[in-house]
């Protein structure tokens, strides 16, 4: 680790096109790449939560895109229906729905995941028109009676889609997809293995912008491009000038802005556990199963890593942070979370007694989604940095 | 013996003590039916200050588990929210939050949630023999159950959690009787009792003429002037789902209220005197509410007709057998029961409860005061406002904290609603 230099912008020391194209895909919802699959007659399906089957989607024939709100600059049309207290992540994201910007999905797949998301649902159904939308019940427990449950969810939200669109989604399909979404996922780990070097070669907010990126393509030009920069990164020098290890614990983030706020104050962010980030990719869908809508259920209800709503996760999510700071050499742990998230203010309460007990420095934070504070950012992430005596 | 945790449970059942025995001298039937209850939640108190100090099992619970089951086990329980909800709280309840808010549980999340968890952590409740959380509710209610079982005196605490589909379904019901199967299962290990099946049967058939008696009373207070203010409709609920479920006492309770509420309709007795604003509070009470429910009465002639708590049509349960008392038990949990059956599932529920309300009720307007814990249902904020438009009904949405009265201050509340029943020209 060099000495810290003072304020600078830590980056790959790689010049990477692919690269390039994944942070360019974190600025837009339509990138160049889904843009080419729709105007060649393709179809995309939203979805609104790291539980959302993405493998069937893809199944059918269609891109699977998480939704986020990026470019997003005011709710003035969605607070006619929401309040002051709900997420600013959904107020975003239902306004672009209002105002036309998500027209061009086929469908959209929700999960009762919290209890902000789960309303956009009810608004959007009456205020939007999009072809397919479906709720799926996703149980807040993970022992076998939950996975079954979510069998039997997947299974009626894969029956709606053959309806809607008129096709079969065989099991030969759904394995296709669940070995295609496994391969993103075993890429996406070699870029974080990468990450666990002394000398990353990537910084925190690269890596979340192709984490971003795999939620926002079709998968197979992902894979491509990962490949590539996998190829580029391996024998790249690494980055040295920075102060400290950091790891982010967070909900829906996905604007790479905001870690690069704390890697120019020499924090490197080298892990995370975040939706877009471990909790999408640490664990595969077991290909070995006998049947393809169990082992996604199980993949989701009991193998990735656990959402704060998932009641008794609570050891195992804690564990997981642990385990990651070792694994990675983390110095410190920010934990961020969007304002008005209970979820989130309950977990980052247990975690943060947990870290204490270990003597792992954690910082808490909060924030809106469109990122406004970059001062206060910047000055709590040097004071948290200074604390660690960095 | 001293336990941890008894000490504030103490404190608060000889709150209550004091506060029965005043109530006792009034020859008010209606103050008669109050002093019922407090002496039906004091029993509460001590059954569980006894069997905590005498080592017998009693279990902490949220609310909306099936009380039923627990009366059938005759397992003494607490609900973990209660301290914070019961009036013996007010002495307390402001330091209690700036408490909260120093231990790191932020300003922005349910302030009931955030002194549940601060009363664990500051070691305010019983220890209990096992716990029961509830997931059927808010995001904040799944923390607090989870927060409570990372604490380090409740680790080793047997939890069980009853999961709770989110649509309305014949297979969501099914789902959740198996899970009430496995809670029974669960409290047995844990408890030693034995669930006797008959025994669930008479504790069924006892509510379920409670139920009967409470859909009784509901209809007479559709009268104009309304009977009684909605804080009667509060208790209704405290005693059958909390305080005397499945029990004759319960029973007679309703039977009593039906008969003091038929007199008074029949005598066109209001629960105030010139009733000229019928208003629908559309969530539970404010900690807080008195000082505002007396302001509303004498300044704009109001009677809240109904809240949250107050109308709960609740199903009747087919006695018959097992499978059948379950799944009805199932039904009651996830489609019945106030709060959970506006809250849990897609917003059809609350818009069906806010239209038969005012048709139903004959409301002049409708309150939504958006508390700040309320995420769910501040996302549905437009939703309402558009039904009670094609209703024709006003529709006022304050923002307020109904634990902490300094989140909204009392003359803003009061300011707002005056400026919104003159700007619609009410009372």
């Amino acid at each position: 680790m060099g000495a810290w230099k003072g304020e600078n912008e830590l980056e790959t020391t790689v010049k990477s096109k692919a690269l390039q194209q994944f942070q360019e895909a974190t600025e837009t919802i339509v990138n160049p790449e889904l843009k080419k699959w729709i105007e060649q007659g393709g179809k995309v399906v939203g979805y609104f939560c790291s539980y959302g089957p993405e493998e069937i989607i893809t199944a059918a024939g269609m891109v699977p895109i998480r939704i986020r709100a990026t470019g997003s600059t005011g709710t003035e049309l969605a607070d006619a229906y929401l309040s002051s207290i709900n997420c600013s992540f959904c107020r975003h994201a239902f306004n672009m729905g209002l105002q036309g910007d998500y027209d061009f999905l086929e469908g959209l797949v929700w999960l009762n995941n919290c209890d902000h998301v789960r309303r956009i649902y009810d608004n959007w159904i009456r205020k939007v028109d999009t072809p397919f939308t479906q709720m799926m019940s996703l149980p807040k427990m993970t022992t076998d009676v939950q996975v079954e449950w979510f069998r039997d969810e997947l299974k009626i939200l894969k029956e709606a889609l053959e309806k809607h669109l008129g096709i079969t989604i065989s099991d030969e399909k759904l394995w296709k997809a669940i070995k295609l979404h496994n391969q993103t996922r075993r890429l996406l780990r070699q870029l974080y293995e990468l990450r666990k070097k002394d000398n990353p070669p990537i910084t925190g907010a690269e890596a979340l912008a192709v984490v971003v990126a795999s939620t926002a393509m079709p998968r197979e030009q992902f894979n491509d491009m990962l490949k590539e920069l996998l190829e580029e990164l391996s024998d790249a020098e690494g980055i040295t000038d920075y102060r400290a290890r950091l790891m982010i614990v967070a909900g829906i983030l996905d604007d790479p802005a905001f870690i690069k706020v704390i890697e120019e104050q020499g924090g490197l962010v080298v892990t995370d556990s975040m939706c877009f980030g471990t909790r999408i990719l640490w664990t595969d869908v077991n290909e070995g199963a006998s049947d393809p809508l169990t082992a996604l259920a199980r993949y989701y209800i009991q193998d990735k890593p656990a959402c704060p709503r998932m009641f008794d996760t609570q050891p195992q999510r804690s564990k997981f942070v642990r385990d990651m700071v070792k694994e990675f050499k983390v110095d410190g742990v920010i934990g961020e979370r969007m304002i008005f998230c209970d979820l989130w203010t309950g977990e980052n309460f247990m975690l943060g007694g947990d870290l204490k007990e270990e003597g792992i420095p954690f910082l808490k934070l909060d924030r809106e989604y469109i990122m406004a504070g970059a001062g206060q950012l910047r000055t709590r992430a040097q004071a948290f940095l200074e604390s660690m005596g960095r | 013996m001293t336990v941890k945790g008894l000490e504030r449970f103490k404190q608060d059942r000889d709150a209550l003590q004091f506060a029965v025995q005043g109530f006792e001298q009034s020859q008010s039937p209606e103050r008669q039916l109050t002093v019922a209850l407090v002496k039906a939640i004091l029993d509460n108190y001590n059954r569980i200050i006894a069997s905590a100090e005498e080592g017998k099992p009693f279990i902490a619970n949220s609310y909306a588990n099936a009380p039923e089951l627990l009366a059938a086990l005759n397992l003494p329980w607490y609900t973990l929210s209660q301290i914070p909800y019961l009036p013996t709280s007010e002495p307390y309840i402001l330091d209690e939050i700036d408490e909260a808010e120093r231990a790191g549980l932020g300003t922005d999340m349910c302030t009931l949630i955030r002194l549940g968890i601060n009363n664990v952590e500051a070691g305010r409740v019983p220890l209990p023999t096992a716990f029961i959380g509830l997931l059927s509710l808010c995001d904040g209610t799944n923390m607090l159950h989870q927060a409570i079982a990372h604490n380090k005196d409740w680790h080793n605490i047997p939890v069980f959690c009853t999961d709770a589909p989110y649509l309305e379904s014949e297979r969501s019901i099914d789902f959740h009787a198996d899970e009430l199967r496995r809670m029974v299962s669960f409290l047995e290990e844990h408890t030693g009792r034995t669930l006797d099946v008959d025994r669930l049967r008479e504790v069924i058939e006892e509510s379920n003429k409670q139920y009967e008696l409470w859909a009784e009373y509901n209809e007479l207070r559709r009268a104009v002037p309304c009977p009684h203010s909605a804080a009667k409709g509060s208790q209704a609920w405290s005693v059958a789902q909390n305080y005397m479920v499945g029990d004759r006492r319960g029973t007679e309770w309703f039977r009593q209220l039906v008969d003091i509420t038929e007199q008074r309709v029949s005598e066109g007795k209001g629960s105030i005197p010139n009733e000229k604003i019928r208003l629908f509070w559309f969530d539970i009470r404010a900690i807080w509410f008195p000082e505002v429910t007396e302001w509303l009465k004498a300044e704009w002639g109001v009677c809240i007709v109904m809240d949250m708590t107050g109308y709960a049509p609740y199903t009747l349960i087919d006695p018959s057998s097992e499978e059948s008392m379950f799944k009805g038990l199932a039904k009651r949990n996830l489609c019945d029961v106030p709060m959970v059956r506006q809250v849990r599932g897609t917003a059809d529920t609350l818009i069906n409860d806010l239209m038969m309300v005012v048709k139903d009720y004959k409301i002049d307007c409708v309150v939504w005061p958006a508390h700040m814990g309320h995420k769910d249902g501040a996302a549905s904020v437009g939703i309402m406002r558009e039904v009670c438009r094609d209703l024709g009904v006003p529709f006022l949405q304050i923002g307020l904290d109904l634990f902490d009265k300094r989140y909204t201050s009392m003359d803003e509340i009061k300011d707002r609603i005056s400026k919104f029943f003159t700007a619609m020209g009410l009372g």
